[in-house]
């Protein structure tokens, strides 16, 4: 299964050698890497009645990293962690976490793996201490509740009760309830939903000083920034299926709009040696400047093939596609074909 | 989070436990709508019959007064209160919000919240009985005659019937709502099979049978006996086991964690 492959170069190298071809073959020649997988998920279905909420889910989630599961709401995000997790048995297909199975080790998985949910609430009088060692006494190790706290900027609302919290601090203290356990994986459902930007930047520096010290993070999200912000991966899932999977930087890249670049040459060329280059789509005057579009590693093509004919380039603009074009793009088109991601 | 202090406790399988029932108690003590109906309105009725005169007096061919008849009404009225709503409320509110939900990711198990509850109001009504047995006794000065296998067994019971009312109506209600519906929906006709509007003792004889098939009626009839020094009878002892297990039957096949 190539697309389960995974490249742990640096996204610029990632990009530069998908450019020799499509996304799987580019992970494919990365896979050398030796990374320890924590998840791995096959085949996963779950239906619910007659709707299919997960048809045909797979990925493989590596120690340490930041995977992200991003889709349109409805799209079998919450489903897919849920399995993950042990809160939902699959109808059919598998979910191993760290080598158990969330089915028959349940109580193992619970453990080593903080999960915080979706629309889930604490009792409104509950005050945030309470809840915190609460939480605390139900593992063997926990964090220190005050440095958590602390860390989050809500301790000093220690003593307040849920229902005098902000979106942001109940949301807050949902991510420590996850993370007093000092888990090997937390799984985070819906991070930032409700959140205004400050809050936001913070939880994220949070995330990733949390990641720094070792813990596996997967972030479901329909936030497209912030996925680009955080993973390392992400699967993208539309209507149950996995339809693109890679660093949001290759998503980005290949199933975007691509990249337009924008150049005022030293003279004039045959627009053919542009043409030519794979990956470009199109060529395309406004006044002195050219505008080339395009995928994959364009800038370099383009220079180098310039350079070969003697054309200098000045004033050079390089604007890729974010991973948000890349979102709408494949979540429009209803293309549920594969779990491959093909030019 | 290995760079963090790590605090490493020894586990000791109950402490988690006892930690949940001392956070769901300190709630129930914030959100008392148990305590006030459970020993609270029990404890007033007390208060008002045993200064009432009218309620002191030995009772016509009798040797009780209607306060003696009113003692085990009204300890059945704090189970009534617990079953419909210190109980069923608190823990259909942790399933809407998915409290239980999100307990149920931790190492704990959420059964453990249920029991958490369970033992909280348990707690309740000990504190109810005692304080209408022991107010009674002490200072409206009414001699009790315990039979005391009898009165235990009459107790247990009663609680059990009522507890498993409780959770059956935890299992079915969506919401908070329709839990605390269902509770009113109950509430009226049980204090009148208890009979604390009229003592069933002056009810017609065809109430009076109603009554005792009821799991109040036949708590009220088996405290009474057990509460003036005999045995009771097997009846009402048997009616309060079978809605127990009709109840709590229904109870765990219709319980929903989410």
């Amino acid at each position: 299964m190539g697309f389960l492959a995974r490249s742990y170069a640096s996204h610029k190298n990632y990009i530069l050698k998908s450019a020799e071809g499509s996304v799987m073959c580019a992970q494919s020649v990365t896979e050398l890497t030796n990374r320890k997988y924590v998840v791995t998920v096959d085949h996963l279905r779950k239906q619910y009645g007659l709707t299919v909420a997960v048809d045909d889910v797979s990925f493989s989630i590596a120690e340490g990293e930041i995977f992200g599961i991003i889709g349109p709401n409805g799209a079998g995000k919450t489903t897919t962690v849920e399995c993950i997790s042990g809160l939902r048995t699959p109808d059919s297909g598998s979910a191993t976490v760290f080598g158990l199975s969330p089915k028959n080790d349940r109580e193992e998985i619970r453990k080593c793996v903080g999960v915080q949910l979706q629309e889930s609430s604490l009792p409104p009088r509950l005050k945030v201490s309470e809840a915190i060692e609460l939480f605390a006494s139900f593992y063997r190790n926990s964090v220190d509740s005050k440095t958590l706290l602390k860390s989050l900027g809500i301790y000093e609302k220690r003593n307040s009760q849920f229902k005098q919290l902000s979106g942001g601090q109940k949301q807050k203290l949902s991510i420590a309830l996850a993370l007093i356990g000092s888990p090997k994986m937390a799984i985070l459902d819906e991070l930032t939903t409700g959140l205004d930007p400050d809050a936001r930047r913070e939880v994220w520096e949070l995330i990733e000083r949390v990641r720094g010290n070792g813990v596996t993070i997967v972030l479901v999200t329909h936030y497209m920034d912030e996925a680009e912000r955080l993973c390392d991966h992400v699967a993208l899932i539309n209507h149950g299926r996995v339809v693109a999977l890679g660093t949001p930087a290759a998503l980005a890249a290949n199933e975007g709009d691509g990249v337009c670049m924008q150049f005022l040459p030293s003279g004039p060329f045959d627009d053919r040696i542009l043409t030519s280059l794979p990956g470009v789509t199109a060529v395309e005057y406004r006044g002195n400047l050219i505008v080339v579009t395009g995928s994959g590693d364009l800038t370099t093509r383009v220079l180098y093939a310039l350079l070969q004919v003697g054309i200098k380039v000045s004033e050079i603009q390089v604007k890729s596609s974010s991973l948000e074009d890349a979102f709408v793009r494949l979540t429009n088109t209803g293309d549920t074909k594969t779990g491959e991601v093909s030019k | 989070m290995s760079n963090q202090e790590s605090k490493r406790t020894e586990q000791k399988p109950f402490r988690p436990f006892l930690e949940l029932v001392k956070v769901e108690g300190k709630l129930a003590l914030r959100e008392p709508t148990g305590i006030a109906f459970g020993v609270g309105l029990p404890v007033i009725l007390l208060i008002i019959f045993g200064s009432v005169p009218a309620f002191g007096k030995t009772l016509p061919g009798t040797t009780f007064t209607l306060f003696d008849v009113y003692i085990p009404i009204l300890m059945v009225t704090v189970l009534i209160m617990i079953g419909l709503l210190g109980l069923p409320i608190p823990v259909v509110r942790d399933r809407e919000i998915g409290w239980l939900r999100r307990i149920s990711t931790t190492p704990m198990a959420p059964s453990r919240l249920l029991a958490a509850q369970v033992t909280i109001n348990l707690i309740l009504a000990a504190v109810g009985f005692v304080i209408l047995g022991a107010g009674s006794i002490l200072i409206f000065g009414v001699k009790i005659m315990f039979e005391i296998p009898g009165f235990v067994l009459s107790i247990v019971l009663a609680t059990a019937a009522m507890f498993s009312l409780g959770l059956l109506i935890a299992a079915i209600a969506p919401s908070q709502g329709a839990a605390g519906g269902m509770a009113t929906a109950f509430l009226y006709p049980l204090l009148f099979f208890a009979g604390v509007y009229v003592p069933t003792q002056v009810l017609p004889s065809s109430l009076q049978k109603i009554s005792s098939l009821t799991p109040v009626g036949a708590a009220v009839k088996a405290l009474n006996s057990s509460m003036s020094g005999s045995f009771p009878s097997l009846v009402p002892l048997l009616v309060m086991a079978a809605y127990t297990a009709f109840f709590s039957f229904i109870a765990v096949r219709y319980f929903r964690w989410e």
